[in-house]
C-alpha cells in the first residue's frame, strides 16, 4: 500500500514537470503571413494603414510577416522563450523581439513569467502577428488600431482554475514600455511615447459548449511627445465560439484618455464547408463628441490548403460619415476628411 | 422465427458489430485511474486545459487521431493546429507529448497511472481500462 502511494506520488511529480519543457529540451516553431493588400477609395493617396503606411497601390509589406520562436528548458519547471518577428512598420522592414521571457511553472495551475511580454489588452493582442490563429488576414481595424502597445517589459502571472462549466483563466501583468513610437494619423507621423505602470488584468471562461467569454482591463501612465503625461484606460469584452462548423468572434472595446474616448466593436460569423470558410464581419468605431462614425463590412473566404497553410481572401468596405476621420485619413487638414474605401487583401497564413 | 434463425441472426449481428468495433476508437486509461472523465473533460485534457490526467497523443495524423479529435473536440487537423498555435506563440501551452502508434500509446497508458490515450479499439487489452468508445 505504502509502495503504491509512493509510486503514485512519483508519477504525479513526474507528470507535473512533464507539462513544461524538460531541462535541455528545446522547441522551435514558426509562423508567417504572405499577403498583398490594396486600399483604394475616394482619393487613394490619403489611405493609411494601421501602422501608418501609405497604401496607394498593391502592397506586400502591410500584412506580410515572418516569426520564429525558440523555447528552451533551462531547469526543472523553468523555461526560456524568445520570439522575433520580421515585419514592416511605417514603410520600414525591421526585426522586432516581441517576446523574450523566463517562465516558471509553479504547479499545474500557476505560471509566472518575467521579461518582454505582450499585454493581453484585447482578445487577439497576444496573437496579433499569428494570422494562422485567427480567421482574418486583417484584424478588424476599428478595434485593433486602438491597441495601446504591442509589448512591454515586466512580469505576469497566469492562473487556470477548472470549474464545473469549463475552465476559468486569470492573467495579471505589470510592466512598462519606454521609448516606443506610435503613429498619429492626425499628425501624419510617429511620436515618441513612454508607457509606465502598464497594468493588465483579464479573466476568461472557456466553457465546454458555449465558447469562451473574456474581459480585460488595462491601465497605463503615458508620456506622449507634444501631449505630455496622462492616464489611459483600455477595456475589452469579447466572445469566441467554434463548434467545428460554425465560428463566431465578437469584441467591444473602450479606450479612454484625455485625448478622447473611443468605443468600437466587431461581430464576425463564419461557417465551414469542408476546407472552405466563408465569413462576414461588421465593425464600428465611435468617438465621444464626434457626430460621425466609421463602419465597415468585411467579406472573407478562407481555404485550408494544407493543415499548416490557409489561403485567405478578403474584401472590406469602409465608410466614415459626417466628417469623422476614423483610421484611414492621415491629416485633419485635407479637404475631405471622411473615407469611403475598398480594401482588398489576398494571401496565405502558415505555421511551421 | 425459429430458434435456428434466431441464432443465425444473432451471430450475423454479432459479427457485424465486431467489424464495426474494428473501426472504433477507444479512449483508455490506466486500470488504477481513480476517476473516469467525461467526453467533454477528455477533450479539455487533450486541448491542454485540464491537467488532472496526462494525455498521450499520437504523433502523426492518422485515421484514429482524426476520428478522436473530430468527435471529441470538433476539430480537424488544421483547426487543431490553429488552436495550438494560439497557445504556443503566447507561451500558454505546448502540445502534449506524443508517441508513434496505437501500441505505443497502449504501452504508455498501461505503464503510467495518470496517463490517458486513445487507440483503435482492436488493440485494446486488459492492461488498460476503456473509458468509452467513439463509433
Amino acid at each position: 500500500m505504502n509502495k503504491r502511494n509512493l509510486l503514485g506520488l512519483a508519477v504525479c511529480l513526474a507528470s507535473t514537470s512533464a507539462m513544461a519543457l524538460e531541462p535541455g529540451d528545446y522547441r522551435f516553431n514558426g509562423f508567417g503571413t504572405a499577403a498583398i493588400t490594396h486600399l483604394g477609395g475616394a482619393g487613394d493617396a490619403k489611405g493609411y494603414g494601421i501602422q501608418g503606411q501609405t497604401t496607394d497601390a498593391w502592397r506586400g509589406d502591410q500584412l506580410s510577416k515572418l516569426g520564429g520562436q525558440l523555447s528552451y528548458g533551462v531547469a526543472d519547471r523553468l523555461s526560456a522563450t524568445i520570439q522575433t518577428v520580421a515585419k514592416a512598420e511605417q514603410d520600414q522592414w525591421g526585426l522586432e523581439v516581441e517576446w523574450a521571457y523566463l517562465a516558471y511553472q509553479l504547479n499545474n495551475q500557476v505560471t509566472l513569467r518575467a521579461g518582454r511580454l505582450r499585454p493581453g489588452a484585447f482578445m487577439f493582442s497576444e496573437t496579433l502577428d499569428v494570422g494562422y490563429a485567427y480567421p482574418w488576414l486583417r484584424l478588424p481595424d476599428e478595434v485593433y488600431s486602438q491597441m495601446p502597445v504591442s509589448n512591454y517589459e515586466g512580469v505576469d502571472a497566469l492562473y487556470s482554475l477548472p470549474v464545473s462549466v469549463g475552465t476559468l483563466n486569470f492573467q495579471v501583468s505589470y510592466g512598462q514600455a519606454t521609448d516606443r513610437e506610435v503613429f498619429i494619423h492626425g499628425l501624419d507621423g510617429p511620436l515618441d511615447v513612454d508607457f509606465k505602470e502598464v497594468v493588465t488584468g483579464s479573466v476568461s471562461l472557456a466553457t465546454m459548449n458555449l465558447g469562451t467569454l473574456r474581459y480585460s482591463y488595462t491601465e497605463s501612465d503615458l508620456n506622449l511627445e507634444l501631449f505630455g503625461k496622462f492616464k489611459g484606460k483600455f477595456e475589452s469584452v469579447g466572445h469566441q465560439y467554434d463548434n467545428g462548423s460554425w465560428l463566431t468572434n465578437a469584441e467591444a472595446i473602450k479606450r479612454q484618455s484625455p485625448l478622447g474616448t473611443i468605443e468600437s466593436f466587431y461581430l464576425m460569423a463564419g461557417h465551414r464547408f469542408g476546407d472552405y470558410l466563408p465569413h462576414v464581419t461588421y465593425a464600428q468605431w465611435d468617438e465621444k463628441g464626434e457626430p460621425g462614425r466609421q463602419s465597415s463590412w468585411a467579406y472573407g473566404l478562407n481555404y485550408s490548403l494544407t493543415p499548416s497553410v490557409t489561403l485567405k481572401g478578403e474584401y472590406k468596405r469602409v465608410e466614415s460619415t459626417r466628417g469623422f476621420s476614423g483610421g484611414f485619413v492621415p491629416d485633419f487638414s485635407v479637404a475631405d476628411r471622411t473615407f469611403d474605401g475598398d480594401i482588398i487583401s489576398i494571401g496565405a497564413d502558415f505555421i511551421f | 422465427m425459429n430458434s435456428f434463425m434466431h441464432r443465425t441472426f444473432a451471430i450475423a449481428m454479432l459479427s457485424l458489430s465486431a467489424t464495426l468495433v474494428q473501426a472504433e476508437v477507444a479512449v483508455i486509461v490506466n486500470p488504477s485511474a481513480a476517476n473516469a472523465p467525461s467526453q467533454a473533460e477528455v477533450a479539455n485534457i487533450f486541448l491542454g486545459k485540464d491537467k488532472s490526467l496526462s494525455g498521450v497523443d499520437q504523433k502523426d495524423w492518422n485515421p484514429t487521431k482524426d476520428k478522436f479529435y473530430t468527435s471529441v473536440a470538433n476539430k480537424n487537423e488544421s483547426q487543431l493546429k490553429s488552436y495550438w498555435s494560439g497557445l504556443i506563440f503566447t507561451g500558454k501551452g505546448q502540445p502534449l507529448p506524443s508517441v508513434g502508434d496505437d501500441t505505443a500509446v497502449l504501452a504508455k497508458v498501461a505503464a503510467e497511472a495518470d496517463a490517458i490515450g486513445y487507440v483503435d479499439s482492436s488493440v485494446v487489452t486488459d492492461q488498460v481500462k476503456v473509458l468509452f468508445t467513439l463509433p
